[in-house]
């Protein structure tokens, strides 16, 4: 590929799963060769040097990268510290490196977190310093590799707007690689989408509907056939509470799921909706309250991270863990994950896609009476996204019960018989119900029509 | 919360009486003396602010294992007068064994502990840096102070997951505690380099490496809780001399 990106352009990468938009960044900064070997051919020039000559650090200092999780670029244990690292990195007077700590701390909105602790920050926190710890640096242009992945929708709208304001403040140069670009439009961003490491289409200023023709619209039609009328529930929680040390994450929650029913649970950070998923799973027992699955409660558990769930040496092994299986069942089984030719492939070699198609595939094969998928979406193209989907659609059809904790929010509006907001004022209903509850305490950002975004 | 007495201290001074607390464990022979250090331990922490259910909570499973070690020492060793003459036969020999062998165990890792949890990894950086230590290897110490409970919180996660697939019923044969194992080792290990890669990337993106040091923050003065610290060491060192002369029980 050949493209020239000008100061202050905001520049909207996208594609499915794995089409190279990590790997575009990583050579666009150095990072790729220098730091891992590749094969990289042809040149990147930053500000007319080729990035090759002048050195990885310099080209960082002007080409800033923030990664996917926040979490596992954090290196010190205080945000003043971490804020600080890069520019005592280069050697800079205590007095340049802390007018610079103050100024990135500012630019994003963090300074009253100065003296708190890296490891007590939310996800939104933790991306602010992120973004923050590059900017110490004073760089030209800031790479972004999906930074709303991981947060919830406020989070989400708070680094979009700090974004905004960023290249609207300081001229800054933006690159961006998201899977949804609606939110984007505000930037009027040029789009670059990959197709297997090349770019299929290039749209300048980006706007809604180009998102239509290029089939990228964030929206979804899911159809579900109606659910026929039961009277025993198959998940009942019953007045739960539960909380870490003094912190009271749920207090006497209550609801009743019946065979089929697929429940959306919707939160900001720290909400507790993966702690919901792990009391359901009888990973953790309430304080107060129970919870009662079905007769059979068979359960399905797909964490958010699918390399925890993960244990064997190749594909094969994996799917075989809780017993052999004759080579005509592995390969229906492989094939249904889409997963064919896979056997032999060691299961860590896998995209993040693939692996979770293998962990849920490995979860359906329990014949689960209950389903919990903790963020299954997160990182997923539209492809992967649809085949989670149909796997919800046919446990839904046997009449078991889904749970999916996710902040995709136009996604499980169309895909869920019910919603639970998890937040000040816990709410539980049809998605309409909900929806509209959040829209009047003023949540704009869990509304769908929050995620069609504006055109700038 | 403002920071409290071995908070406060300079890594110079925690080391110090880390150091301490290590001489009494492996060069004092008395189990009075290896007794009264390990009281010190919780003590200190609590005088440092932490919370007496963040100890209970860390120091349960010390315990647990200092019981077993206490018996398999009873259980095997046949010195010293007979306390139950009856299976299993306790002796005075087994008995002490035991008691020294548990004390020096809970004495080492629990002084381990209380210096991870007073010592600011920054600022034990920042110490090491004046030590004229490289600064590669003095980021080291940091970056595994930070990607502890990291660590932690990864392996309770592969732990439920094997509990969700029914993997954790294995554990009764040999076979199956060795597959555990494995299936434990395995993801935490390609969680921790996915980890690394991203922060390597990280590092070097913000000028680590660039130049063998880095900008130098004075230390902040030394107050009276290193005092405190630097009294208590010597105290602790003493003991463990004067314990060894004296022979002390």
């Amino acid at each position: 590929m050949t493209e020239r990106v000008e100061p202050g352009e905001v520049l909207a990468v996208s594609g499915p799963s794995g089409c190279g938009k990590s790997t575009l960044f990583r050579v666009l900064t150095g990072v790729l060769p220098s730091l891992v070997p590749a094969d990289v051919q042809g040149e990147v020039r930053v500000n007319g040097d080729r990035v090759g000559d002048v050195g990885l650090a310099s080209v960082l200092a002007r080409v800033g990268l923030v990664q996917q999780d926040p979490e596992a670029q954090i290196c010190t244990l205080s945000v003043r510290e971490e804020v600080a690292f890069g520019p005592e990195n280069l050697c800079l007077s205590t007095e340049e490196v802390d007018r610079r700590v103050e100024e990135a701390l500012a630019r994003t909105g963090i300074s009253h977190l100065a003296s708190r602790g890296t490891l007590s920050l939310s996800g939104g926190e933790k991306q602010r310093l992120a973004i923050a710890s590059v900017l110490a640096l004073r760089p030209g242009a800031l790479l972004l590799d999906e930074p709303t992945a991981h947060l919830d929708p406020p989070g989400a709208a708070e680094i979009l707007s700090l974004l905004a304001c960023l290249r609207k403040e300081d001229g800054l140069t933006l690159g961006i690689a998201e899977h949804r670009l609606a939110p984007l439009l505000p930037l009027r961003p040029r789009l670059l989408l990959l197709d297997a490491g090349r770019v299929v289409a290039r749209r300048s200023p980006l706007r809604r509907g180009d998102l239509v023709a290029l089939g990228l619209r964030d929206a979804w039609s899911i159809r579900r056939s109606p659910l026929s009328r039961q009277r025993r529930p198959a998940l009942v929680l019953n007045q739960v509470s539960f909380g870490y040390g003094e912190d009271r994450l749920l207090s006497g929650l209550s609801l009743s799921l019946f065979p089929g029913e697929v429940l959306g649970v919707l939160g900001k950070n720290g909400s507790g909706k993966t702690t919901l998923l792990r009391l359901i799973a009888g990973l953790e027992r309430p304080r107060g309250g129970e919870v009662v699955r079905g007769a059979k409660g068979r359960l399905g558990f797909l964490f958010q991270f699918p390399h925890q769930q993960i244990f064997e040496r190749t594909v094969r092994r994996e799917v075989e863990i809780e017993g052999r299986l004759d080579d005509e069942t592995l390969r229906a089984r492989l094939a249904a994950a889409r997963l064919t030719g896979f056997e032999e492939r060691p299961p860590y070699s896998l995209s993040l896609g693939e692996e979770r198609r293998l962990a849920l595939s490995t979860a359906l094969a329990r014949a689960p009476d209950v389903l919990l998928l903790d963020e299954p979406f997160v990182g997923q193209d539209r492809e992967n996204a649809e085949w989670v989907i149909d796997q919800v659609l046919a446990l839904r059809a046997r009449g078991g019960v889904t749970i999916i904790v996710s902040h995709d929010v136009p996604l499980l509006a169309a895909l869920c018989d019910r919603l639970l907001y998890l937040g000040g004022a816990s709410d539980f209903g049809e998605p309409g119900e909900v929806l509209a509850h959040l829209e009047e305490e003023g949540e704009t950002a869990f509304l769908p029509s929050f995620w069609d975004g504006e055109e700038g | 919360m403002p920071e409290r007495l071995l908070h406060r201290a300079s890594p110079a001074t925690n080391l110090l009486l880390l150091g301490a607390f290590l001489s009494v464990a492996l060069g004092s022979e008395s189990l009075l003396v290896r007794a009264g250090a390990l009281l010190l331990v919780p003590s200190l922490a609590l005088l440092s602010g932490e919370g007496p259910r963040n100890l209970v909570r860390r120091g349960r499973f010390l315990l647990l294992f200092a019981l077993v070690l206490i018996l398999s020492q009873a259980l095997f060793v046949r010195d010293g007068r007979t306390l139950f003459s009856f299976w299993p036969r306790f002796t005075t020999g087994g008995l002490e064994a035991g008691a020294g062998m548990a004390l020096r165990f809970l004495l080492i890792v629990s002084s381990s502990l209380l210096f991870v949890l007073v010592t600011d990894a920054d600022r034990l950086g920042a110490w090491i840096a004046r030590l004229r230590v490289p600064y590669r290897h003095g980021a080291v110490v940091v970056l595994a102070l930070r990607f502890l409970p990291l660590f932690r919180h990864e392996l309770r996660a592969v732990r439920d997951a094997q509990r969700v697939r029914g993997i954790e019923a294995s554990l009764r044969t040999p076979r199956g505690l060795l597959r555990a194992a494995r299936y434990t080792f395995l993801p935490v290990l390609v969680a921790g380099l996915s980890r690394a890669d991203a922060l390597a990337i990280s590092m070097v993106g913000r000028g680590f490496g660039l130049h063998p040091r880095r900008t130098r923050r004075p230390c902040p003065p030394l107050g009276w809780s290193d005092a405190a610290g630097v009294i208590l060491s010597l105290l602790l060192v003493a003991a463990t001399v004067v314990s060894r002369q004296a022979r002390w029980p």
